[in-house]
C-alpha cells in the first residue's frame, strides 16, 4: 500500500557517520519515532515536538501521511490533492529537519490509520513510540498500536498557540493544499487563454463562420459544437476565476460532503494510555 | 423559418454598444437563472430585436445560449448534489413535447388571428401565468420567512400526490422522492409549452417541481437546469437547421453569462430554502407587471381599443424598462444575500 518513499538524504549521508560518535547503531537499527497525520498537511507543532525529541534521544523520525478516502469518489481530484498537500508538508519537514541532526523518512499511506500504524510497527523499523496529529482518534490507533501513542495537542496558550485551531475556516478537499488558490488561477489562465482563442478565431473569420455557420441542414451541427467548446473552455475559465478570486460554494453545504470532522480535545500532553503492555518490537 | 429565407435576413454588424449591452445582460440572466433554474431569456429576445436583429434570429440565438448556459450551471450545481438528473432527463424528455405542441398551438393561433393575435395570445398568457404563480410562491416564500424554517415542509399536495401509487412509479434518489409518472408528464408538457410559448418554462417548471411534485426549491431550480439544457438543445438544432442562430450573438452573451451562472448556482449554497422562492416571485410579478403594458400595443392592433400611437410607443419602453429592472432587482437580491451569507460565514469562522 506504500506509495511515496522519501529520505531526506543529505541528513543520512554525512551528520552521523557510522561509528564515529557515541551513537553506534548503523541507520538501520535507529530507533524511530512515527509521526502520523490524516490531514495533507501535517501540523507544524507535531513537526517541532517530534523533532525536538528525535533530537535529544537521537532518533530518526518517520513522517506517514495518511489519506484515509483513498476511494474517495471525485474521480481522484482528492487523492492528487491530497498528494500535493503531502509533497509540501514533507518539504516543509525537511527544511525544519535540516537545522538539526535528524534523519526524516516520510511515507505516503493509504487506509486505517490504525491498520496502518499498527503495520508499520511490525514490519517497517524500530519504532520506539507513535505520535500523532489532530483529528485522529487515540484510542483508535491505540487499540491496535504495540508502542504508546502520543497525541500530540497544544493549549490555546502557550508555545505552539498559533499552530491550533480547532474550527478550520476551510475543510475537506478544499483546505488540503495550500496552493488551491495557485492552481485556480492556474487553470483560470489556461482556459482564459483557450476561450479567448477560441473567440478570436471566431471573430476574425466571422465572414467565413456566418455564411457556414447559417446555411442551415447538416452545417447546423456548426453552431452547436462550438458552443459546446465555448461551454467547456469558459465554462472552466469563469469557474476557476471566481474560484481565484475566493468566491466558492458555502462551506456549511459542502462539507456533509467529506469526511466529518472529528473531535479535538485541548490538552498539552493527553494522558498515557497506561493500561497496555508495553511491547517492544524489533525488525 | 425555410432555407430561402436565410438568404434574406440580414446578420447585424457588431459594435461596441451591441456588444457591452449583450455581455452585460447575458451576465445577469446568468445570475438569474444559475439561482433559480431559469430566467434572463425573457429580456434578451426584446433585447436583441431593440438592437435590430431580427425575431427569428434573436429567437434563435437566445435559444443557442440557453442550453449551454444551462449545461454549465446543472454541471455547477450537480457537484453541490442539488441536481436530480433522473427527474431533470424525464422532464426534460416530455417537456420537449411540451414544446412542439406550445409550437403548434402558436401556428393555429397564427394563422387563425394572424401575427397581432399572436403576441396578444402570448401576452395574456405571460400575464396571467405569471401573476397567478408569481403571488402563490411569493406567499409561500413569505410564510417561510416568518415561519423562520430552515427547511421546506413537503407541500400538501405533492404528499397527496406521492401517496397515489400508480405504475410506473419513479424513485428520486437527490430529490428523495418517490412519484407516479403520471404526475411528472402534466408538469413537463406545460413546462415545454410555456417555454415554447415565453421562451422561460421554468416559471411552470421550477413551481411545478416544489408544489406539485414536491422536490424542494433548490433541487427543483437545479434540476430546472437540466431540463432548460434539454429543452434548449432539441429547440436549438431545430433552428440551426434553418440557419437562423447568430453564433456572433451567442458567444457574447454566452461570454458574460457563464460568468452569472456560475455565480448564481455558488449563491444558492449560502441562502436559505425561501431566498429561491422569493426572487423567483418577484422577478414574476415585475415581469407580470410588464407584459401588461405590452398588452394596449397588440390591443391596438387588433382594432380593440383605440390609442394614440405614441402612448402605445411609449407603453412598448415602459414594458421593456420594467423587464430590464425585473432582471436587475432579482440579481441584486441575489448578490447582496450572497455576500452578505459569505460575511456571516467568514465572521463565524473566525469567532467560533
Amino acid at each position: 500500500m506504500q506509495n511515496e518513499t522519501a529520505a531526506s538524504k543529505q541528513t543520512v549521508k554525512d551528520d552521523n557517520p557510522i561509528g564515529n560518535t557515541s551513537l553506534s547503531e548503523s541507520p538501520k537499527d535507529r530507533p524511530f519515532i512515527l509521526a502520523v497525520t490524516r490531514n495533507g498537511h501535517m501540523s507544524e507543532h507535531v513537526m517541532d515536538y517530534a523533532l525536538n525529541v528525535a533530537h535529544r534521544l537521537q532518533y530518526g523520525i518517520l513522517a506517514v501521511h495518511v489519506d484515509t478516502l483513498p476511494l474517495f469518489s471525485d474521480r481522484g481530484k482528492r487523492s492528487k490533492l491530497f498528494a500535493a498537500a503531502m509533497r509540501e508538508s514533507a518539504t516543509l519537514f525537511d527544511q525544519k529537519a535540516r537545522n538539526t541532526e535528524v534523519v526524516v523518512e516520510h511515507l505516503g499511506e493509504l487506509g486505517k490509520i490504525s491498520n496502518v500504524v499498527s503495520r508499520l510497527c511490525h514490519s517497517k523499523k524500530r519504532i520506539e513510540f507513535v505520535v500523532i496529529d489532530k483529528d485522529i482518534r487515540l484510542e483508535e490507533v491505540a487499540r491496535q498500536s504495540p508502542v504508546p501513542v502520543f497525541p500530540v495537542l497544544a493549549a490555546k496558550t502557550g508555545l505552539f498557540n498559533k499552530a491550533i485551531f480547532h474550527n478550520p475556516p476551510k475543510k475537506g478537499v478544499f483546505a488540503m493544499s495550500t496552493t488551491s488558490k495557485k492552481r485556480h488561477l492556474k487553470s483560470c489562465v489556461l482556459f482564459g487563454a483557450l476561450t479567448t482563442g477560441l473567440y478570436a478565431s471566431v471573430f476574425a473569420y466571422q465572414d467565413a463562420v456566418m455564411t457556414y455557420f447559417t446555411k442551415g441542414g447538416l452545417f447546423a451541427l456548426l453552431p452547436v459544437a462550438t458552443v459546446f467548446a465555448v461551454s467547456y473552455f469558459h465554462g472552466n475559465f469563469t469557474s476557476s476565476f471566481w474560484s481565484a478570486l475566493g468566491i466558492e460554494a458555502s462551506q456549511k453545504s459542502t462539507a456533509p460532503r467529506v469526511a466529518p470532522d472529528q473531535k479535538v480535545t485541548d490538552a498539552v500532553v493527553a494522558p498515557r494510555p497506561d493500561t497496555r503492555p508495553r511491547a517492544q518490537v524489533n525488525a | 423559418m425555410h432555407g430561402p429565407i436565410a438568404e434574406v435576413i440580414q446578420f447585424i454588424d457588431l459594435n461596441a454598444y451591441t456588444i457591452t449591452f449583450l455581455f452585460i445582460v447575458g451576465f445577469i440572466g446568468g445570475l438569474v437563472s444559475g439561482f433559480i433554474g431559469s430566467g434572463g431569456a425573457f429580456v434578451l429576445t426584446p433585447g436583441m430585436m431593440s438592437l435590430g436583429v431580427p425575431g427569428t434570429v434573436a429567437v434563435a440565438s437566445n435559444m443557442c445560449h440557453k442550453f449551454p448556459k444551462a449545461l454549465v450551471g446543472a454541471i455547477k450545481r450537480y457537484k453541490y448534489g442539488q441536481v436530480d438528473i433522473k427527474l431533470g432527463l424525464i422532464m426534460g424528455l416530455f417537456a420537449e413535447i411540451g414544446v412542439q405542441g406550445g409550437i403548434m398551438l402558436q401556428k393555429y393561433i397564427l394563422d387563425k388571428w394572424g401575427e397581432a393575435g399572436s403576441n396578444l395570445y402570448v401576452s395574456v398568457v405571460f400575464v396571467l401565468v405569471l401573476v397567478i404563480v408569481g403571488s402563490f410562491v411569493m406567499r409561500d416564500a413569505i410564510k417561510m420567512k416568518s415561519a423562520q424554517g430552515e427547511t421546506e415542509a413537503r407541500p400538501s399536495l405533492a404528499k397527496r400526490l406521492q401517496k397515489i401509487e400508480l405504475w410506473p412509479m419513479i424513485t428520486l434518489k437527490t430529490a428523495n422522492l418517490r412519484i407516479s409518472m403520471w404526475f411528472l408528464v402534466p408538469v413537463a408538457l406545460a413546462t415545454g409549452m410555456l417555454a415554447a410559448t415565453i421562451a422561460v418554462g421554468g416559471f411552470i417548471g421550477v413551481p411545478g417541481l416544489m408544489y406539485i411534485v414536491g422536490a424542494t426549491s433548490i433541487v427543483a431550480s437545479a434540476t430546472e437546469l437540466v431540463i432548460a439544457f434539454v429543452m434548449g438543445l432539441g429547440g436549438t438544432l431545430i433552428w440551426a437547421y434553418y440557419g437562423m442562430v447568430d453564433i456572433r450573438l451567442v458567444m457574447i452573451i454566452l461570454a458574460g453569462s457563464l460568468f452569472g451562472v456560475q455565480l448564481g448556482a455558488i449563491g444558492t449554497t449560502y441562502v436559505k430554502d425561501y431566498m429561491i422562492k422569493y426572487v423567483m416571485a418577484t422577478i414574476m410579478l415585475i415581469v407580470a407587471v410588464s407584459r401588461f403594458f405590452a398588452l394596449p400595443k397588440y390591443l391596438n392592433q387588433l382594432h380593440l381599443i383605440s390609442l394614440a400611437d405614441n402612448l402605445v410607443g411609449l407603453m412598448t419602453k415602459i414594458s421593456f424598462g420594467i423587464m430590464c429592472f425585473a432582471l436587475l432587482v432579482g440579481a441584486s437580491i441575489i448578490l447582496t444575500s450572497l455576500f452578505k451569507a459569505r460575511r456571516l460565514e467568514k465572521t463565524v469562522a473566525v469567532n467560533g
